[in-house]
C-alpha cells in the first residue's frame, strides 16, 4: 500500500516537473530592440548591419528661394537627374538640377487659350524626352504638358461601359511607358490600374488586387441576415497606394494589403511576376506583431539591376530589396533628427542617392551611400549582369564589413561553384541557406569524390567477390573431404 | 543471461513485422519486466533519434537553429505526449470495458515507436549524401514509418483491449482529444497555482512592509 503511493508520488511529481520545466522553456524573452540599420536573418531576427546610407542634406523651398513647399506629395527624377517636385499646396511644380539648383517653376499652362492651373495635384511623371504628366486630382484630370510646359493633352471624364454610373475620376498617381500608354492610379477605383494609349482613350484596367476575405468576416457575413449584410462592408481589392515603371515596361506597385503581397510587379497583363526567392518575401517589416504595427507601404522606386526601394510611411523607414526579393537595406525612422522623418510621402533615386519627401514638413532628405551601401549595391549590379568574378570579389567585401549579410554568401558560393570549388562553395551556399545552390555543388562534389576513389571501390568490389567465391569453394572442397572422409 | 539478451533483441522485430501474434504474445507470453525494459530502451532510443536528426540531418532537408536547439526540450517532446497518450488511453478504456492494463497500453505503445526509431535512425548519415531530387526518398521513407507506427499503434491497442477494430479506431480519435483535454486542465492547473504563489508572495511582500 505504502509502495503504491510512493509509486503515485514519484509519477506526479515526474510530471510536474516535466510540465514546469516546458512553462520556463516558453518564458525565456527575447530582448526586442531593433537597432538603427538593421537586416533580418534567416531565422526573421533582426540583426543589426552597418549604415547603407546616410543623411547629408535637408532640402527645402526657402533654400531653393521658391518659397516653403506646401504639402508637396510627389517627386520626380529624370535620367539626367533633373529633379522635379509636385509642390501639391502651392499647386506648381519645382524642377531642380542634378545640384539642387532651382531651374524654373512650373503654376500654369494655357488650355485653349486661356490660362489655367493645377488644383492640390498628387502625382507628376516625366518622360525621358521631358514631357510632364500630372495627375491633376482636384480637377479630376490628367494634364500632360510637353518639355516647354506647352499643353499637349489634358485627359478628363474617361468614357466607358466599364466605369459605374457615378464614377467620378480622380486620378493621384501616373506612370506612363515608353510607348506613350499611360497608367492611372485613381481614387475609388478597386480594378486595378486604369490604362490610356496614347491618345489619352481609356482602354482597359489592369492588376487588380484579389479579394482577400477574413475567414472570422466571412463566418459573421454567413451568419447574418440579407438585411443585416446589406449594412456592412462589402469584401472589395484594396486599392494600390502606389506605382513606379522601370525601364522595360514593368509597373511595380505597393498596395495596403492586410494579408497577401504588397508589392507586386506588373507585366503587361497585369499578372503579378515579382519574385520571392529571398527569406521573407518582401514586404517591409517581417517581424510586426500586430495590425497596427505592420509595414504600410506608400511608394515605391524602381532602379536600375531590378533593385526596387519601398517606403514604409507607419515607421518611415526605406526597404530596398535585390531583384530576387532579398533585402539589401533599411534606413530611415521616424524622428526629429536629420535622416529621420515626419510624414514621408515619396522617394526617389538620384544614381545612387536617395531623396525622401517629408509631406509634413515641406523638407527633402538626402541620403548617400557609405562604403558599406556602395560596395553592396555594387555587388548586386555586377551579379545582376552575371560579372561573378567583380560579383565575388565585392560580395566578399562587403561580408567582411558585414558577416551577418547572408545572401551575399550565395553569391560567393555561385561564383566559386563557376571555378569549380565545389566543397568551398558548399559552404558558403550552407552559411546562406541557400538549399538548391548547395544541393547543385553538392552533386558536382560527389560525382568528383566517387570519381577520385572509382578505382579503389571497384577494386574493393571485384577483391570482395573474388574472396567470397574463393571461400566458398574452399568450404565447399573441405567439406567435401570431410563427407568422403564420412562416407568412408 | 544470453537467452535474455537475444529475446530482448529478437522480441520488438518479431511484433513490428507480425503485429497480431507480437502483441498477443506481449500481452500473455512474455516476460513483463522485459517488455518494460525494452519500452524504455524504445523511448530512450527514439530521444536520441530525434535529437541526433535535428543536429546531424543533412543541410538539404533540415536547416536547424542552434540558438532554438535544447537537447532537454527534445527528451519533453518525447516523453510528454507519450505520458499523456498513456494516461488519456488509459482513463478513457477503463470506461469502455478496455482490458489493458496501464502498463500493457505502456509496452504496446512503445513497441508502436521502434519503426520510427530504425528507419529515420540511418537516415541521418544518408541525408548527408543525397542532392535535393533524392530527398523525396527521404520524406517518403520518413512517411512510411510514421503510418507503420500508427498501424501498430493501433493493432496493439485493438489486442490490448480486445475491442473490435472500429471500436479502436473510435477509442484512438478519443484518447487524441482527451489529450487535449489532459493538457488544458494541466495547464489550467499550473497558472492556477502560479497566480496562487504570486498572490501569496505579495501578501508576505505587503506584511513585511508595513512592520
Amino acid at each position: 500500500m505504502l509502495s503504491s503511493i510512493y509509486k503515485a508520488r514519484t509519477f506526479v511529481l515526474t510530471t510536474l516537473i516535466c510540465l514546469l520545466s516546458i512553462g520556463m522553456g516558453s518564458a525565456i524573452v527575447h530582448a526586442e530592440e531593433t537597432p538603427k540599420s538593421y537586416n533580418y536573418s534567416y531565422w526573421g531576427d533582426a540583426v543589426a548591419s552597418p549604415l547603407a546610407y546616410r543623411a547629408t542634406a535637408l532640402l527645402n523651398g526657402d533654400s531653393l528661394g521658391v518659397g516653403s513647399f506646401k504639402e508637396p506629395n510627389d517627386i520626380h527624377v529624370t535620367a539626367d537627374n533633373q529633379i522635379y517636385v509636385l509642390d501639391s499646396g502651392n499647386n506648381r511644380i519645382v524642377v531642380m538640377d542634378a545640384s539642387f539648383k532651382l531651374v524654373r517653376i512650373i503654376d500654369s499652362f494655357e488650355v485653349n487659350g486661356k490660362p489655367d492651373k493645377f488644383m492640390s495635384p498628387q502625382g507628376l511623371f516625366v518622360t525621358e524626352d521631358k514631357h510632364i504628366y500630372v495627375a491633376d486630382t482636384g480637377n479630376n484630370r490628367i494634364v500632360h504638358l510637353d518639355s516647354n510646359s506647352k499643353l499637349v493633352k489634358v485627359i478628363e471624364n474617361p468614357q466607358s461601359e466599364l466605369f459605374q454610373e457615378k464614377f467620378q475620376f480622380q486620378p493621384a498617381r501616373v506612370v506612363v511607358d515608353k510607348a506613350k500608354r499611360i497608367y492611372v492610379m485613381a481614387v475609388g477605383v478597386f480594378d486595378g490600374f486604369m490604362e490610356f494609349n496614347a491618345n489619352g482613350e481609356f482602354s482597359t484596367f489592369i492588376g487588380a488586387n484579389r479579394v482577400r476575405v477574413d475567414p472570422a468576416e466571412l463566418l459573421w457575413k454567413r451568419l447574418s441576415t440579407r438585411a443585416q449584410r446589406s449594412q456592412m462592408a462589402q469584401f472589395t481589392p484594396t486599392e494600390f497606394t502606389n506605382l513606379d515603371i522601370n525601364d522595360e515596361g514593368f509597373i511595380y506597385a505597393t498596395n495596403g494589403d492586410r494579408f497577401g503581397d504588397t508589392i507586386k510587379k506588373l507585366n503587361a497583363q497585369g499578372n503579378d511576376i515579382l519574385r520571392r526567392t529571398g527569406y521573407f518575401s518582401p514586404r517591409g517589416d517581417i517581424a510586426a506583431t500586430s495590425q497596427m504595427d505592420a509595414s504600410r507601404l506608400i511608394d515605391i522606386d524602381v532602379a536600375d539591376s531590378e533593385i526596387y526601394s519601398v517606403l514604409d510611411s507607419r515607421h518611415g523607414r526605406i526597404f530596398t530589396y535585390n531583384g530576387d526579393g532579398y533585402l539589401m537595406y533599411v534606413f530611415g525612422g521616424l524622428g526629429n533628427r536629420l535622416g529621420e522623418f515626419k510624414t514621408p510621402s515619396a522617394i526617389e533615386r538620384v544614381g545612387d542617392q536617395f531623396l525622401v519627401l517629408d509631406k509634413g514638413l515641406g523638407e527633402i532628405t538626402l541620403f548617400e551611400t557609405t562604403e558599406y551601401g556602395r560596395t553592396l549595391n555594387e555587388a548586386v549590379r555586377s551579379y545582376y549582369r552575371g560579372d561573378e568574378e567583380a560579383a565575388f570579389a565585392l560580395f566578399q567585401k562587403s561580408i567582411n564589413m558585414n558577416a551577418n549579410l547572408e545572401f551575399a554568401y550565395a553569391g560567393i558560393g555561385k561564383a566559386l561553384l563557376r571555378q569549380g570549388k565545389y566543397a568551398e562553395a558548399m559552404k558558403y551556399f550552407k552559411e546562406s541557406k541557400d538549399q538548391l545552390g548547395y544541393s547543385k555543388a553538392f552533386l558536382l562534389h560527389r560525382k568528383e569524390v566517387l570519381r577520385g576513389y572509382f578505382p579503389s571501390i571497384m577494386t574493393g568490389i571485384v577483391l570482395i567477390a573474388l574472396g567470397t567465391i574463393a571461400f566458398r569453394k574452399l568450404r565447399h572442397w573441405k567439406g567435401g573431404r570431410k563427407h568422403a572422409a564420412i562416407e568412408q | 543471461m544470453p537467452q535474455l539478451n537475444s529475446e530482448l533483441l529478437k522480441h520488438p522485430f518479431y511484433l513490428i513485422l507480425h503485429p497480431f501474434n507480437g502483441y498477443w504474445d506481449l500481452k500473455y507470453d512474455w516476460n513483463k519486466k522485459n517488455n518494460l525494459i525494452v519500452s524504455f530502451s524504445i523511448l530512450f532510443l527514439l530521444v536520441v533519434t530525434n535529437i541526433m536528426s535535428s543536429q546531424y540531418s543533412g543541410f538539404l532537408v533540415n536547416i536547424y537553429n542552434p540558438a532554438d536547439m535544447n537537447s532537454l526540450m527534445e527528451v519533453l517532446y518525447v516523453l510528454l505526449p507519450v505520458l499523456f497518450w498513456c494516461v488519456a488511453n488509459w482513463s478513457l478504456t477503463t470506461l469502455m470495458d478496455g482490458e489493458g492494463k496501464f502498463v500493457e497500453i505502456f509496452t504496446s505503445t512503445c513497441f508502436a515507436f521502434i519503426p520510427m526509431v530504425i528507419i529515420p535512425f540511418p537516415w541521418i548519415w544518408l541525408s548527408n549524401v543525397i542532392s535535393i531530387q533524392e530527398t523525396s526518398f527521404y520524406y517518403f521513407s520518413h512517411s512510411v514509418a510514421v503510418i507503420w507506427s500508427l498501424y501498430l499503434l493501433f493493432v496493439g491497442n485493438m489486442t490490448v483491449h480486445q475491442f473490435t477494430p472500429s471500436k479502436t479506431i473510435g477509442t484512438l480519435l478519443l484518447s487524441v482529444i482527451a489529450m487535449g483535454f489532459l493538457a488544458f486542465l494541466c495547464l489550467l492547473f499550473f497558472s492556477l497555482i502560479q497566480q496562487i504563489l504570486s498572490f501569496a508572495i505579495t501578501i508576505y511582500q505587503e506584511i513585511d512592509l508595513r512592520s
